[in-house]
């Protein structure tokens, strides 16, 4: 499965007809400002199926979190480093699985992964073509963080949620930026839904284009948010390099608990993952 | 009157009229007929050409709208779930139907917004109920619904074959607990809803099947099919479904062949996988048949028992009147034990495969075998028997006739080869003495066999006794014409004179004449070999039989011989032990060569204790 959304360093002031996003719109048509994007990191998960992930590219988070309090949004899932919880598939795709299963004492497992150390950059354009997973209670994200997390803390550091879904509402996804006074349930934040489809059907294309002074939010090149110093009540920390996670979690706080019924496993695939800076 | 039936007649001419107008229509440029596609049901009421019919044992005044709880608009189906003990029907279900069929191969799914007056579980809801073959119906089982209103969704798991649907909605419910509850559905539609996705399909629950050992001829039927979609919820529904929404498939119809509606055959020797598909799409499950073609078995039934009823306690047979079973399988914790009734040639047996032990069990009502001399089973087995072993264990639940309570006992008998034997009926006979670890035989509730024998058939299991060990009634009087008649012993004519019933020819056999209901009889008590000299040579060349009368309750062996001199004898088998007295005209020519111008003296020889009566030559 390979959907090449291409948006080239030649690309100029382009629109997209979006009938089937929004078909009960009249205005179907986006105009959208000239940027001139150049690719400088990428991964599209080419390689043997069950193998992991490029650790020149990749470094796993492991465990429940660093205090022990499921990554600080009380999480059930115990991530691994394990080809069930991730690898590639075989088919070009990076499988991200939630299992249930008891491990290490938690009742879940699954797997983070991270470019922190490996890849920074401040600005440019994010992207990731990705079927979720769904179910009450999981939580596909792919996001970036402050790379200088470790030294400011969160939220200072910043943190943009380019895609994060709740598995109760697969049509649905968000876009969202934490920072200091603005972080958590507080974070800015826009949703974007398909009326009558869903995420995790087909490879949708997760985007932000974010500038100095704006962070665009996309799904399939459809611009949906727009956030800007203004909109946030604090201080803008967009301003340094970032790096990405992509996971799959298993409850929180963010989007409640997996029931009975939640269907296990499930699996988040990623097609690919660019990342572009604009061109001079 | 008069003028109804004038109107009558008029009517009749119109539609004779119509008929014949319709007779002429052409058939050129007809296009198929269209259904309508209408999608509401009930939005806040029957939509057009929407009945509604009850079921006919349920609580049929249960439905009705109601105008004033409705989920939306002006209306909504309310349904009064009685009582358990409601005198008009304990439950309530029927069948929301249209007329004509609808088009529904536009929608995804049936959708309602339901709610009830507390907690419950509906339990069948679905459509494709037409109340006649209801090819395609499609049931949610056991739906829970609580004091909110909540949308529910009836995935279509194949809207293709939903060209002319009459089945709209049908349901039935029970009370909770006994006491009846309320529920409410309201706007009631098919829709198109892309947010419901990930359909699978199952047979078989979507398991894997495997059925080992399968004979030719066996059937089985492929259930639990079913139907899985996510809903907009995040949430799996699945749905039963019927058979027609699936395409069943053989892998080797020279094993198993399978018909649309899920009936597998097996037909041949070897391995078949019955799988399924609906649509384009792979039904999750299988069933495995490994076939071992047609079965070894027995060609002709056990040997009849000749026991008379009165001595017999008779479990399995069809030769007299069984004594309640429970059952003949306990399946009891690993037991692999498979039990079938079959007919041999019309006589019913037991057929047991994977025996590794099985329960037989009679508890409710406990055998009292406490007259009872033997065990008696009959088994066929095609297995090999050589160093095989077959074991018979009787329990006794005691004086209190129920399991435990300290007076239970049991016994194992175990049967070697031989007597076992391969492919044939064996008769097996087990003296209630050996079982030596049964306390009390007058409470017998189990039977359980074993060994390593897996295949058996067995017949005519019963407990049975000798009956009397001496005649309790006389022989029966023999009514021929005393001119017909030479008589050796009886007390019906007279008898050749001078006859020794005792001659002393080294036997061991006591001889004694007894009278048994004021007959005199001759007793041989433990026979070996007993003689009857003769008072005088006889010519019985005019006579056609040797009759006589016999009895014996223990012999397994017996014959009597003509000796005419030189000596020439013949011998003729007689049938033993008898269920009451024997009577019999052997030919004279079957003790050919004996001279029958000069009979001097009869023998008798065998085993047991025998009772003899009326022994005479007849015309």
């Amino acid at each position: 499965m390979k959907r090449n959304f291409r948006i080239l360093a030649s690309a100029g002031i382009f629109a997209l007809l979006l009938m089937a996003l929004y078909s009960c719109e009249t205005d179907n048509v986006q105009t959208l400002p000239h940027r001139n994007w150049q690719l400088v990191w990428s991964d599209d998960f080419s390689g043997a199926a069950g193998t992991t992930p490029d650790a020149a590219k990749w470094k796993f988070d492991i465990g429940v979190g660093p205090n022990n309090d499921g990554w600080g949004n009380a999480e059930l899932q115990y991530y691994t480093n394990r080809p069930v919880n991730a690898s590639l598939d075989g088919n070009g795709n990076l499988a991200i699985t939630a299992k249930k299963e008891v491990y290490a004492g938690s009742a879940f497992t699954s797997a983070r992964i991270k470019t922190a150390g490996l890849f920074t950059q401040a600005y440019g354009r994010f992207e990731a073509n990705i079927k979720t997973p769904w179910g009450p209670g999981i939580w596909p994200a792919f996001w970036l963080v402050g790379s200088d997390v470790d030294t400011v803390g969160w939220p200072q550091c910043g943190e943009i949620d380019i895609m994060e879904l709740r598995g109760q509402k697969p049509n649905v996804i968000s876009g969202t930026v934490h920072g200091p006074g603005y972080s958590a349930a507080s974070g800015i934040s826009k949703s974007f839904a398909l009326e009558n489809n869903r995420f995790d059907v087909d490879f949708h294309l997760f985007a932000i284009e974010w500038g100095k002074d704006y962070i665009d939010f996309f799904v399939d090149n459809t611009l949906y948010q727009r956030i800007t110093p203004g909109n946030v009540n604090g201080k803008w920390v967009f301003d340094h390099p970032f790096y990405i996670i992509m996971n799959v979690a298993v409850g929180g706080n963010y989007l409640g608990f997996p029931t009975n019924q939640t269907p296990f496993p499930q699996t988040m695939f990623v097609d690919y993952v660019k990342v572009y800076k604009e061109a001079e | 009157m008069k003028n109804s039936k004038s109107y009558y007649s008029i009517t009749v001419i119109i539609a004779f009229l119509l008929m014949a107008v319709s007779c002429e229509r052409k058939l050129d440029g007809l296009e198929l007929a269209t259904y309508p596609t209408t999608p509401e049901v009930f939005i806040d009421g029957f939509s057009t050409g929407l009945y509604y019919a009850a079921y006919g044992t349920s609580k049929v005044t249960a439905f009705n709208v109601d105008y004033s709880v409705k989920y939306k608009g002006t209306a909504s189906m309310r349904f009064d779930v009685p009582d358990t003990t409601d005198p008009n029907g304990s439950y309530v279900g029927g069948v929301f139907g249209t007329n004509p069929g609808r088009d529904l191969s536009a929608y995804n799914v049936l959708t309602f917004w339901a709610k009830a007056s507390q907690p419950a579980v509906l339990n069948e809801i679905g459509f494709g109920n037409d109340m006649g073959a209801s090819k395609y119906k499609v049931t949610i089982p056991n739906l829970t619904v609580n004091s909110n209103w909540m949308k529910y969704y009836i995935p279509i798991p194949d809207p293709s074959v939903l060209t002319q649907e009459h089945g709209m909605l049908f349901y039935s419910a029970v009370h909770q607990n006994g006491r009846g509850y309320t529920f409410w559905i309201d706007e009631v539609k098919f829709e198109n809803i892309g947010t419901i996705a990930h359909k699978t399909a199952g047979i078989l629950n979507g398991q894997d099947v495997i059925k080992n050992n399968v004979e030719t001829d066996e059937e089985f039927q492929v259930s639990d099919l079913y139907a899985s979609f996510n809903l907009p919820t995040g949430v799996d529904q699945k749905v039963s479904l019927t058979t027609s929404y699936f395409a069943f498939k053989s892998s080797n119809p020279a094993v198993a062949t399978v018909d649309p509606t899920g009936k597998v055959k097996t037909v041949g020797a070897g391995s078949a996988v019955i799988t399924a598909t609906m649509g384009d799409l792979a039904a999750k499950g299988s069933l495995t048949i490994n076939s071992v073609g047609q079965s070894v078995k027995p060609t002709e039934p056990a040997t009849t028992p000749s026991l008379p009823a009165a001595n017999v306690i008779s479990l399995f047979s069809n030769v007299y009147t069984n004594v309640p079973v429970d059952t003949w399988n306990t399946h009891w914790l690993y037991s692999t034990a498979e039990n079938q009734d079959v007919k041999i040639k019309g006589d019913d047996a037991i057929r047991y495969r994977n025996l590794n032990f099985v329960g037989i069990e009679f508890s409710s009502q406990p055998i009292d075998a406490g007259d009872m001399t033997n065990f008696h089973i009959d088994i066929w087995t095609p297995d090999a028997t050589s160093g095989k072993k077959f074991k018979v264990l009787l329990a006794d639940f005691g004086a209190d006739g129920v399991y435990g309570g300290n007076d239970d006992s049991n016994f194992e008998v175990t049967i070697n080869s031989p007597p076992l034997a391969s492919q044939q009926w064996v008769s097996i006979n087990i003296p209630m003495s050996s079982f030596t670890g049964l306390k009390s035989k007058s409470h017998l509730a189990q039977l359980v066999l074993s060994g390593d024998l897996p295949n058996l058939y067995i017949d005519n299991v019963y407990f049975n006794n000798s009956g009397p060990t001496t005649p309790t009634t006389a022989a029966p009087v023999p009514t021929y014409s005393a001119a017909n008649v030479i008589s050796v012993f009886s007390d019906a004519y007279t008898n050749i004179s001078g006859t020794d019933l005792s001659p002393n020819w080294g036997q061991a056999t006591v001889v004694s004449q007894i009278s048994v209901a004021g007959n005199n009889t001759l007793k041989y008590k433990g026979l070996n070999y007993q003689g009857i000299q003769l008072g005088s040579a006889q010519n019985v060349s005019a006579m056609s039989f040797l009759h006589l009368d016999f009895w014996s309750a223990n012999s397994t062996a017996l014959n009597v011989y003509l000796i005419s001199s030189g000596p020439v004898e013949k011998a003729y088998k007689l049938t033993v032990p008898t269920s009451g007295w024997t009577s019999l005209d052997i030919p004279l020519s079957s003790f050919a060569p004996v001279n029958l111008s000069g009979v001097i003296q009869l023998k008798f020889d065998g085993n047991g204790d025998i009772y003899l009566d009326n022994i005479l030559f007849r015309k």
